[in-house]
């Protein structure tokens, strides 16, 4: 008998291994387990997009239609939009999908909007409004740099309307001020930036660590073996070039 | 000159970097270096607010979105919360928007069983499994989860269990945490449920995407944020149940010390071929 338990714990140390094959070059393992990944995920992702609509909507009306039906029979509606979004594959009637289309993005549309000004913009611009002085240093410089970087990044991407330096004419103090806030603004993007792939190689580096320690580490044997196979598979991938 | 050439091609080959990262993630799992790790006053904040604002028997609604390669960032932070909660006496309702979020929360069962030994389905907890749909899912789940699904992700019907007769809409819901991967769930949730049903919200999130949520943080529209493995090695400390966050510390300093250590090489090279290069003429 075979212990598929220790077959799939094999198998997902391998796919681990020969997808970061492809860090060192393209190789036949790791085209194997890309194809694997691709096509599991897809098929995997159907199984479970209609076992929530069985689960939903299917089965109740089924095996419990006098509660349903009362109570659910709006189900039936996203259920049709649903169905003729597959009437993109008929030339004749491709139309009928533009409906379930236009609705849902109507109705994405019209939810976000709902709160949009109030989540993304007021309350972003209220938490802008900070105290410029107090008693704690800290606080104080932190509160500054978030006014000066904000109203500096706000003028770099200005693109309309902006102080131009005369040619031969003294620069006026707007155009001193709108420099200083230019460059406020271009070095606070870039302290953000670097911020942002700081925290782009600790995310990396901890999806490695924890696919080690959760695949790799307790099938030591499936890894080296797969990483043989990917070393013979790269080395014979060069010989032919 | 070709020596320098050389090395530095050596340098800039992509091969040997990842090779060494490979080493120094290994290594210190081999051999633990056992650095120490202090407990930032951001997690701290997240587990005093636990602390003082949850009561015995007060209801958690808890978003699972990701996927299983980013359970190394994400799953130390919802075990250790997970752990805390129960230790609170709260009861939780687990809930995606992912498809993928079914196959993470039988895993975070699996790894974590000793979590949920002595908790009873249907009363203490509810997974109601992938809920389609996005932001309209959530928006649909604040207004009522009764009508936005009939059964759990087991097939039970939700007014058969006891704990979904406790609770039904974003407002019975002392706090509503989102684990995600993705930027968009965390707005769908301060969009659908803090701005018009003013529930407080809890974020953990990947490192790689902190900094894009950091303004809905700092604008108190949630009451803190984990980020990454490393607070979920800190919320392990908190809780006293050490697991992957903590065991994946020493590999993360010594990983992080070689990404620095070639960031200065980097420079060296390229400042050194640069006044070179302008000493020779500037070709």
């Amino acid at each position: 008998m075979i212990d598929w338990s220790v077959f799939g714990a094999w198998i997902s140390a391998a796919m681990v291994v020969w997808i970061y094959s492809f860090a060192y070059r393209d190789n036949v393992f790791y085209k194997l387990a890309e194809h694997m990944f691709v096509g599991a995920a897809a098929g995997y992702s159907i199984a479970l997009a209609l076992d929530s609509l069985n689960r939903v909507m299917i089965k109740p009306a089924v095996t419990t239609p006098s509660t349903f039906w009362p109570n659910s029979w709006h189900y039936v509606i996203p259920a049709i939009l649903g169905v003729l979004m597959f009437a993109k594959y008929s030339r004749r009637y491709y139309w009928l999908a533009r409906y379930a289309v236009a609705v849902n993005i109507a109705v994405g549309t019209g939810l976000a909007m709902r709160t949009v000004p109030i989540a993304n913009i007021v309350k972003q611009v209220t938490a802008t409004i900070v105290p410029l002085w107090g008693s704690d240093p800290v606080a104080v410089l932190n509160n500054w740099l978030l006014v000066l970087i904000t109203i500096g990044g706000l003028t770099y991407f200005l693109f309309t309307v902006f102080p131009k330096r005369a040619e031969g004419a003294r620069p006026s103090p707007l155009y001193y001020a709108y420099r200083a806030l230019y460059y406020i603004g271009i070095y606070g993007m870039m302290v953000g930036f670097g911020a942002l792939f700081a925290n782009t190689i600790m995310t990396r580096v901890g999806f490695l660590i924890s696919i080690y320690l959760i695949y790799l580490q307790p099938q030591y044997w499936a890894t080296i073996v797969a990483a043989i196979l990917a070393a013979v598979a790269i080395l014979l991938s060069l010989r032919k070039k | 000159m070709s020596g320098s050439i050389s090395l530095g091609k050596i340098l800039e080959s992509r091969e040997l970097l990842y090779t060494l990262l490979l080493i120094s993630v290994i290594l210190p799992i081999i051999h633990p270096l056992g650095i120490p790790i202090a407990v930032s006053a951001r997690t701290k904040a997240v587990y005093n607010y636990i602390e003082n604002n949850l009561k015995p028997g007060c209801h958690v609604y808890f978003e699972i979105y990701y996927e299983v390669a980013a359970r190394g960032e994400l799953e130390p932070n919802v075990v250790a919360l997970t752990k805390h909660l129960f230790d609170k006496g709260c009861k939780i309702v687990y809930v995606s928007l992912a498809s993928y979020g079914v196959v993470v929360f039988n895993l975070l069962k699996s790894t974590a069983a000793d979590i949920f030994q002595g908790k009873e389905y249907g009363k203490d907890y509810v997974f109601l499994g992938y809920v389609a749909g996005g932001e309209s899912a959530a928006a649909s789940l604040a207004k009522s989860i009764k009508g936005t699904v009939s059964t759990d992700n087991y097939g039970n019907r939700l007014e058969d269990l006891p704990l979904m007769r406790e609770v039904d809409k974003a407002t019975d819901f002392d706090l509503v945490i989102i684990a995600s991967s993705g930027t968009d769930t965390f707005a769908y949730y301060v969009r659908q449920w803090y701005t018009p049903y003013n529930v407080p919200l809890l974020f953990a999130a990947l490192s790689i995407i902190a900094p894009s949520i950091e303004p809905y943080v700092g604008a108190k529209q949630a009451v803190g944020m984990l980020v990454g493995q490393r607070a979920g090695a800190e919320y392990e400390v908190l809780v006293g149940r050490l697991g992957l966050g903590m065991a994946s510390m020493d590999a993360q300093s010594t990983s992080h010390m070689l990404v620095l250590a070639f960031i200065v090489i980097g420079n060296v090279v390229y400042w050194s071929r640069r006044l070179s290069s302008k000493k020779g003429g500037g070709k």
